[in-house]
């Protein structure tokens, strides 16, 4: 123990006098969580850099900005379904063909393309930019253990993304509802509906955004090409697959990176949206479309597992 | 004393070139300096003992276990990387909150430790600044803190004065030494620098070319030498002529001169040529080796490396 020192404090006009000591360096003899305790530390290290949290205020401003926008979006059609059933009456809304649950990711599906190309390469890139990594790596905790919670970190705020419009949406139409109860009776089944189509782009998107992220230590070099893959190959493939037509253009039609999850959103709605309309892929059996969902959302998962395995510093 | 750290026949091949050769050592309770030029195989024997490499043949131990095997033994190791590895938008007191509950302390235990190691570490007043301001010097202090942080029974220190001025470089080897004599932390201490390894270690391992050349405490190999150094205020030429007369060896140095002597009644010839020359004796004494003039001598030059270092 070093000398003490002596130290004065004030209170409430009172003078008090004490000893501070420096009791010295002091071993950690408290828990030691293992592995297990690694791994949450990445997750929740993952939440809090995809929200921002504990960053400056310009790291906050892009990812909430898109999570208020999808809540708009889903607000904004609870308002007009609410709006034209109190003037023209109930149902007018489903009669007109408002849009509802099943077209909000047709609509909302950009968006979250362009959230996740611009939050996954924060998770992954400055980790390998900086050397932290490194420090990672040395501590209880594989490549694999790494990957694994920040996918599950950005799984958990895509997923977030993709289910609270939809939860504001069926919010607004049941209480704008003249018999709510009765709403939700009827309509109760839109709600595993849009949790599995909700999973289904949010997995989609967040591995493949994490799949390029991985593969660069550029933030912005990830999220430009994640932009560009998705913008380019709808217009080319789509004009493609018009020319060549039949099975040509239907299969090249699949290669549309923007459909892959909205046809599983129509499989599961049992609807077709407005982004899936004129695609000559729609015209496969639904195992083909959802089998071929899981090709590009497994193989990326996998070939980012591969990387990240035998990553040592 | 039980060996912290246990490397039995050593090798690591990669695509044809052999990195670490057979080597073996053992590494106990104090600072061990694991000395050798980039390339001697140093990172690859710290990345095989952190379990980070796997080995072409021999084992490394670490408190009894095998890191790659055991993973979770990494949670009473630190290890302080060469290169850079620190964020730039986070505070040191947020990192290294991080950091401790990445190895395993709750969150509430981890927020503690991390602000105790920064004020051991000298950043206390610095912890809750983004580390992209920081210094060189910082910089530095938070990667041993992170290192530190879990309360690791030995850490591995990877060139930690790398970039440092050379007070900078002072202030690490105080903090390193201060880390084993206060904290009580065993330490291995990897550089290519002979004269911070010689100021900081109790023992040393040198590595070539991936074989272990050398090995012992470091104060073996620095011991007292025959040689007498001795610097006078005045007359030095007179003095070494004096000394010359007497059939001593002498070898002139910029401050002073050195003598040999087996025995002491080169003292007493010392005395008499100070009085003849009429010289005001400074200072006398039995002169110390240092490791760099030691590997020179064997034909093992690292002085390069060490150039600028005072030893």
């Amino acid at each position: 123990m070093t000398a003490p020192q002596d130290a004065t404090a004030t209170n409430g006009g009172q003078t008090r006098e004490g000893t501070v000591f420096d009791i010295g360096y002091q071993h950690y003899d408290g828990p030691r969580e293992g592995r297990n305790r690694s791994r949450y530390a990445v997750y929740k290290d993952g939440l809090k850099i995809s929200l921002g949290i504990g960053r400056g205020a310009k790291a906050k401003v892009l990812p909430w900005m898109f999570i208020g926008v999808l809540m708009l979006i889903g607000a904004g059609m609870a308002m007009a379904a609410i709006t034209i059933d109190r003037l023209a009456g109930d149902g007018t809304a489903e009669s007109v063909g408002l849009p509802t649950h099943s077209d909000f990711y047709g609509i909302a599906s950009i968006i979250m393309f362009i959230f996740a190309a611009i939050s996954a390469p924060e998770l992954l890139c400055p980790d390998r930019r900086d050397g932290v990594i490194n420090l990672y790596l040395v501590r209880p905790l594989t490549g694999t253990d790494y990957i694994a919670a920040r996918w599950a970190a950005f799984m958990t705020i895509m997923l977030m993304v993709a289910w609270l419009p939809q939860v504001i949406l069926m919010a607004g139409l049941t209480l704008g509802a003249s018999e709510p109860a009765e709403y939700l009776k009827d309509n109760w089944q839109d709600i595993p509906k849009f949790l599995g189509a909700g999973a289904a782009l949010a997995t989609y998107s967040g591995t493949i955004a994490m799949l390029v992220a991985g593969f660069t230590t550029r933030r912005a070099y990830a999220s430009v090409f994640m932009v560009g893959l998705f913008t380019v190959s709808t217009p080319f493939t789509f004009g493609l697959a018009q020319e060549l037509g039949g099975t040509a253009g239907q299969w090249l039609s699949m290669f549309n990176l923007s459909n892959i999850p909205m046809h599983v959103n129509d499989a599961i709605f049992n609807a077709t949206s407005g982004v899936t309309m004129d695609a000559p892929a729609a015209e496969f059996d639904t195992w083909v479309l959802v089998s071929w969902f899981f090709l590009w959302t497994l193989l990326p998962a996998t070939i980012l597992w591969v990387r990240y395995r035998r990553l040592a510093p | 004393m039980e060996a912290l750290l246990s490397i039995e026949n050593l090798t690591k091949q990669y695509k044809g070139v052999v990195a670490l050769n057979n080597v073996s050592f053992e590494v106990s309770d104090g600072i061990t300096g694991i000395l050798g030029e980039n390339g001697a195989g140093k990172s690859t024997a710290i990345k095989i003992v952190l379990g980070l490499l796997e080995p072409t043949s021999g084992s490394a131990k670490i408190l009894g276990q095998t890191a790659s095997e055991n993973i979770n033994i990494r949670s009473r190791l630190g290890y302080m990387p060469e290169h850079d590895c620190l964020p730039s938008n986070v505070t040191a007191a947020e990192f290294l909150t991080h950091m401790a509950e990445l190895s395993g302390l709750p969150p509430s235990h981890a927020r503690s430790r991390a602000a105790d190691t920064l004020r051991h570490a000298g950043l206390f007043e610095e912890r809750y600044r983004a580390m992209g301001g920081y210094s060189t010097g910082m910089k530095q202090r938070v990667k041993l803190a992170q290192a530190l942080v879990h309360d690791p029974a030995i850490v591995l220190l990877d060139e930690p004065t790398a970039g440092l001025d050379p007070a900078g470089r002072e202030e690490m080897l105080d903090l390193v030494r201060k880390t084993h004599k206060e904290f009580g932390i065993s330490i291995l201490f990897s550089s290519h620098l002979m004269a911070d390894v010689e100021r900081t270690c109790d023992r040393i391992i040198v590595l070539r070319e991936g074989r272990v050349i050398q090995s012992g405490e470091v104060k073996s190999f620095t011991e007292e030498t025959e040689t007498v150094y001795i610097e006078v205020d005045t007359n030095k030429e007179q003095f070494v002529a004096a000394l010359r007369q007497r059939d001593v060896e002498v070898t002139e140095d910029t401050g002073g001169v050195f003598v040999e002597g087996s025995d002491e009644s080169v003292y007493d010839l010392v005395r008499d040529a100070l009085v003849e020359a009429e010289a005001p004796l400074r200072r006398m004494g039995p002169r110390r080796r240092a490791l760099t003039e030691l590997f020179e001598r064997d034909g093992d030059d690292f002085s390069d490396a060490s150039s600028g270092v005072g030893s």
